[in-house]
């Protein structure tokens, strides 16, 4: 047996660490999913299949098509924002103001297609991302932390400041906000509500495309990715769904309590409690605040 | 069924209200029992008997959810949890009890209930995504639960295995066997919502999907009636996990997750939501889809793809077929199959003078 | 919609029963039919594009040879996507047009289908994965698992530990790392057992299904626990993530052993390709890599055709699995076609042919796999191979551990479930 004098703050340290980069990572998938809810109000159930797809697309860039991995980011970029914006046009807006159950079950379909679709394009195999980026860990004081994770959380944080800022300051997402707050009003104002709708589902786009080049050079990309729209659901809920302050407070969250009840809970109970745990926390906090922590609450009108 | 509506006066209310309005839909009635009680049985090959028991366990499952979904539009995406907690229910009762199928189906559904009530309170006070999110966590709990308590799941390997049901001593072991079983149960099924629709209970539901606030103004107890659809929808859930079980022989949790959870949900949206008719029909769209796709692209698509070609295309078409009916009927026929077959039916109902 | 659409929809309808008729009229002459199920859509779509194709190939080898006896072997394939009720649907159809057995895929399917097998004295195969106890064939006659079962492995796991760790496992720490779901759970038992016996410490770090993220479970074992040996029992992308954290967390991949479903190319490359992994020992079923004369006569066939041989084959661990699971079925056939004197043979008899395989290696592909009435795992074999460079190298001969303790668990166990369900 090993003497355990500097453990566990150390491996607690990690854990929290580590639970911080992921944790900003979802973050960057739920803003995908926030941005199209605080704008349309519409839900997306695709948004892992999303991530998938612009995975797929930039392997597909980097290895079929032999082009540097920067440049197939970028036309990642491009062809997701093409096809939120279509997608918008042929789907969603058909259904506008259809109950909510439409949309949901329109987004699953949607992730049905996008998952067969992208079987049949790109074949059944993983295929690869290789970003620029070391492969040894570095060792900052106790912790030990994985360039490409690092990475991925400071891109991850970096969109998300950019968008809390674009959505507060600038003229297009001071528009977008009053879209979310009445779409009558807006209207009213002289406001093309349907343009900004377009607006809205190709920066998820665009977000999309990020998490399926990042996500995809961690994981791997085959149909297995688009469970990492899953981790979705708590990170929102517990957020808020209308918040983008709420979705990186709520993928820290999430983050962080995987991590450390796989370290510690885990062999309590002797079963992996990582994904059943945001689970339970954002039931309880259904219970207490419906809204989330930074969601707005709604005043319902007969 | 089609017929003419021509020629017929009613005179009453309870005339309107009848559970068959016509006199000849009770012979439509009489001819579909036939059909189904005496033609299928004889003619369907046992492979045919397979795909029609599995629509019949559908049938019950659909129309279950359709009750919380589609009548009293609260959404859930977690009918597979439910369908786990009536098929371990079942199978402990018949394997450590030794109790027969006309216990471990209302147990199972009971279970199921309970649990759908234990779901629904916390769920009470949201709705729209989170409602389905909360329902989407409860599988996962169920399925966490079923997973490590070795105590209900049987033991590590979390399955089963269950004796076929016997009914009057004999063992139903055949797919035509089997069919007469899970036909009772379906026709049970489909009666008991049809009468539950149109009773006051069922009024509630309606009112309550329709509007909420109204109906809590009028006098409706929206924190009861919501629990009851859950009760209700949940014990219909588990009696058809009891139901695969003894299909199956086996009880597993892995039979049960998310997938099917929306495959439920596509049945009774392509079927048409709120309706029974409509949840039967989609019930047999969705179970019948992917054995038709297959039989049709390996049939007529070797003229045009290589048999590896069709071997990778028959299954993602299928998802895409899937998937992409859930949006075409969302978007072009919100009704779902049940409004094309009304078209045809009340095309006939005015017969001959239907212009 | 209007009732335009009726005359449509009832043509549509009367093409679907044609096409059944048509379907049920195609029987041809002197062909053989296997169900066969695969998964290219679902959650382990990763290995069925790559196995399903090796055993087409090797059916099509065998027939482009002249069949079986002049017999055509047909598999006819359709995809389970994982789900159970599309596995019933296509084992009665294969039943209804008369196969003799059928290839299962999937945990929950064996589980499904295995009573559907015994009342229609249909064999059905199962290799490296479904129900450890069937490989007790006096209790499950016609389920045939033909490849280590997970109790096999998990046994052949420790002792390639205990050899790797100098012959003895006394006071050593050793770390399972496993897929929380049932057939994650199930090496287990034989594990704990063995760390009795054995006196090693065990701990073990659960993986919560879907796996998208192990890092912290990577984490607590290569920073915390920090065990003399890992045993990797994981599935889909969670073994790439475990090559990847453990390397990252700086943890030696010699001592980790992977069972068979963590064992394939596809994770290596998911882990960021060969330079990762060096060193990561893979448990095998079917050989690796490419050196073997019926991998050879496929590309020779895919040659003499003028096409290219599949991409799939590049994925030897899977590919050649397929090839075996495709070649054991040939076998049983010709054993089959023995006691038909030539004729069609039926279930039972394939089912007979199955447990009159003997010491059959397939030029090395495989172990020497003898199947026998009381033992359907067929003596449950398996060879570590290492990662080395740029390909799979053996690290052992084919070997087996521990047999006795864990046959007696088959048969204990086998007697037990089956007691019950009758």
């Amino acid at each position: 047996m090993l003497p355990m004098p500097d453990l566990p703050w150390r491996f607690i340290a990690i854990l929290l660490a580590n639970g911080v980069l992921v944790g900003a990572m979802y973050a960057l998938v739920a803003l995908g999913f926030v941005l199209i809810y605080k704008a349309t109000d519409a839900i997306n159930f695709a948004q892992g299949e999303f991530v998938m797809f612009a995975g797929f697309l930039a392997a597909a860039a980097i290895h079929l098509a032999g082009l540097p991995w920067w440049v197939s980011a970028l036309l990642t970029i491009a062809a997701m924002i093409a096809f939120a914006f279509g997608l918008e046009r042929v789907v969603l807006r058909p259904l506008l103001g259809r109950p909510i159950i439409a949309v949901i079950m329109a987004t699953i379909g949607l992730a049905a297609v996008l998952r067969g679709a992208a079987t049949l394009a790109f074949g059944g195999g993983t295929q690869t991302i290789p970003l620029p980026i070391s492969d040894s860990p570095l060792l900052l004081g106790p912790l030990i932390l994985p360039p490409i994770k690092l990475v991925g959380a400071v891109v991850s944080l970096g969109f998300l400041a950019a968008f809390g800022w674009f959505f507060l300051k600038s003229r297009i997402g001071v528009a977008m906000r009053a879209v979310a707050d009445s779409q009558q009003v807006a209207m009213a104002m002289g406001i093309n509500v349907r343009r900004y709708f377009a607006l809205a589902w190709a920066l998820a786009g665009i977000v999309s495309a990020l998490g399926g080049v990042l996500w995809g050079s961690m994981l791997g990309v085959d149909n297995q990715l688009a469970l990492v729209g899953l981790k979705v659901f708590p990170v929102m809920i517990l957020g808020g769904l209308d918040s983008i302050v709420g979705a990186v407070v709520g993928g820290l969250i999430v983050g962080v309590v995987e991590s450390l009840s796989a370290g510690f809970l885990d062999p309590l109970v002797g079963g992996g409690t990582k994904d059943i745990v945001p689970f339970l926390l954002m039931i309880a906090v259904l219970m207490v605040r419906p809204e989330g922590i930074f969601g707005r609450r709604r005043i319902e009108r007969v | 069924m089609f017929h003419s509506e021509t020629r017929i006066f009613k005179t009453s209310y309870a005339a309107d209200m009848a559970l068959f309005p016509l006199p000849i839909a009770r012979w439509a009635m009489a001819g579909l029992a036939f059909v189904f009680v005496v033609v299928v049985p004889l003619v369907a090959s046992p492979y045919l008997m397979t795909l029609l028991n599995l629509v019949l366990i559908a049938v019950v499952g659909a129309i279950g959810l359709d009750i919380l979904v589609g009548y009293t539009g609260l959404i859930s995406i977690g009918a597979g949890g439910f369908m786990s907690v009536g098929a371990y229910t079942a199978a402990n009762l018949v394997v450590r009890l030794g109790l027969p199928f006309w216990v471990a189906i209302p147990a199972g559904g009971l279970m199921a209930a309970l649990v759908g009530i234990v779901v629904g309170i916390p769920s009470l006070r949201i709705k729209g995504i989170y409602l389905a999110v909360a329902t989407l966590a409860s599988q996962f709990i169920i399925e966490w639960l079923i997973n490590h308590v070795t105590w209900i799941s049987g033991g590590i390997e979390a399955s089963i295995q269950v004796p076929p049901p016997v009914v009057f001593g004999y063992k139903l072991v055949t797919p035509q066997q089997l069919y007469f079983f899970l036909l009772f149960f379906a026709v049970v099924a489909i009666v008991a919502t049809l009468n539950l629709v149109r009773s006051r209970i069922g009024r509630a539901f309606i009112a309550i999907r329709d509007q909420d606030i109204a109906a809590e103004i009028i006098g409706i107890n929206i924190f009861r009636y919501k629990l009851y659809a859950f009760a209700i929808s949940s014990f219909y859930a588990g009696v058809t996990g009891v139901l695969y079980t003894y299909y199956l022989g086996i009880a597993n949790y892995e039979q049960f997750g998310i997938d099917v959870s929306i495959n439920y949900l596509a049945m009774i949206i392509i079927g048409g939501l709120g309706s029974v008719q409509g949840a039967v029909f989609g019930a047999a769209f969705i179970t019948l889809l992917p054995e038709a796709t297959r039989l049709f692209l390996t049939d007529f698509g070797g003229a045009v793809f290589s048999q590896d070609t069709i071997r990778q295309l028959v299954p993602n078409l299928t998802l895409i077929l899937f998937g992409g009916l859930i949006i075409f009927f969302l978007i072009v026929e919100p009704e779902g199959l049940n409004r094309l077959w009304r078209n045809i039916r009340n095309y006939f109902r005015l017969w001959p003078f239907s212009y | 919609m209007t009732p335009k659409f009726a005359r449509p929809l009832a043509l549509s309808l009367g093409a679907a029963i044609a096409i059944t008729a048509a379907w049920a009229a195609q029987a041809a002459d002197k062909t053989i039919l296997i169900g066969m199920q695969c998964d290219r859509t679902g959650a382990t779509q990763v290995v069925g594009t790559k196995l399903c194709p090796g055993t087409h190939d090797l059916i099509d080898l065998i027939n482009s040879q002249g069949g079986v006896d002049g017999w055509k072997i047909d598999a006819e394939e359709v995809d389970n996507a994982y789900q159970v009720p599309p596995a019933i649907e296509e084992y009665a159809h294969a039943k209804q047009e008369g196969a003799v057995g059928i290839m299962i895929y999937g945990t929950p399917q064996t589980g499904a289908l295995n009573q559907r097998l015994e009342q229609d004295k249909m064999p059905g195969t199962s290799p490296g994965f479904g129900i450890a106890a069937s490989a007790a064939g006096k209790y499950f006659p016609y389920l045939f698992p033909i490849a280590a079962n997970y109790w096999s492995q998990g046994a052949a796991a420790v002792k390639f530990a205990k050899d790797q760790l100098g012959g003895s496992l006394q006071g050593k720490k050793i770390a399972y790392i496993f897929y929380d779901n049932p057939a994650g759970h199930e090496p287990l038992p034989v594990i704990q057992a063995l760390a009795k016996t054995e006196g090693f410490e065990l701990q073990t770090f659960a993986v919560p299904p879907p796996g998208v993220d192990v890092s912290s479970q990577t984490l607590a074992i290569a920073q915390q626990y920090r065990p003399d040996f890992v045993i990797d029992h994981t599935f889909g992308k969670a073994p790439a993530l475990v090559i990847k954290g453990l390397k990252e967390n700086g943890y030696s991949l010699n001592k980790v052993v992977a069972l068979v479903w963590a064992s394939g190319e596809a994770d290596i490359m998911g882990a960021g390709g060969w330079g990762v992994a060096q060193g990561y020992n893979t448990m095998q079923f079917a050989g690796a890599g490419e050196n073997y004369p019926v991998i050879k006569a496929i590309q020779a066939m895919y040659q003499k055709k003028g096409q290219s041989p599949p991409a799939a084959m590049q994925a030897t661990v899977y590919y050649n699995r397929g090839v075996e699971q495709g070649a054991v079925w040939v076998e049983a056939i010709r054993n089959a076609l023995k006691l038909s004197h030539g004729q069609k043979p039926t279930p039972s008899q394939v089912k007979a042919g199955f447990e009159m395989i003997r010491d059959y290696t397939l030029g090395g592909l495989m172990p020497p796999l003898t199947i026998t009435a009381a033992d359907h795992e067929g003596g449950g074999w398996v060879r570590i191979f290492r990662v080395t460079g740029e390909h799979l190298d053996p690290a052992t001969p084919w070997f087996r551990a521990y047999r006795n303790m864990v046959v007696d668990k088959e048969d204990k166990t086998a007697e037990q479930v089956t007691a019950k369900s009758n």
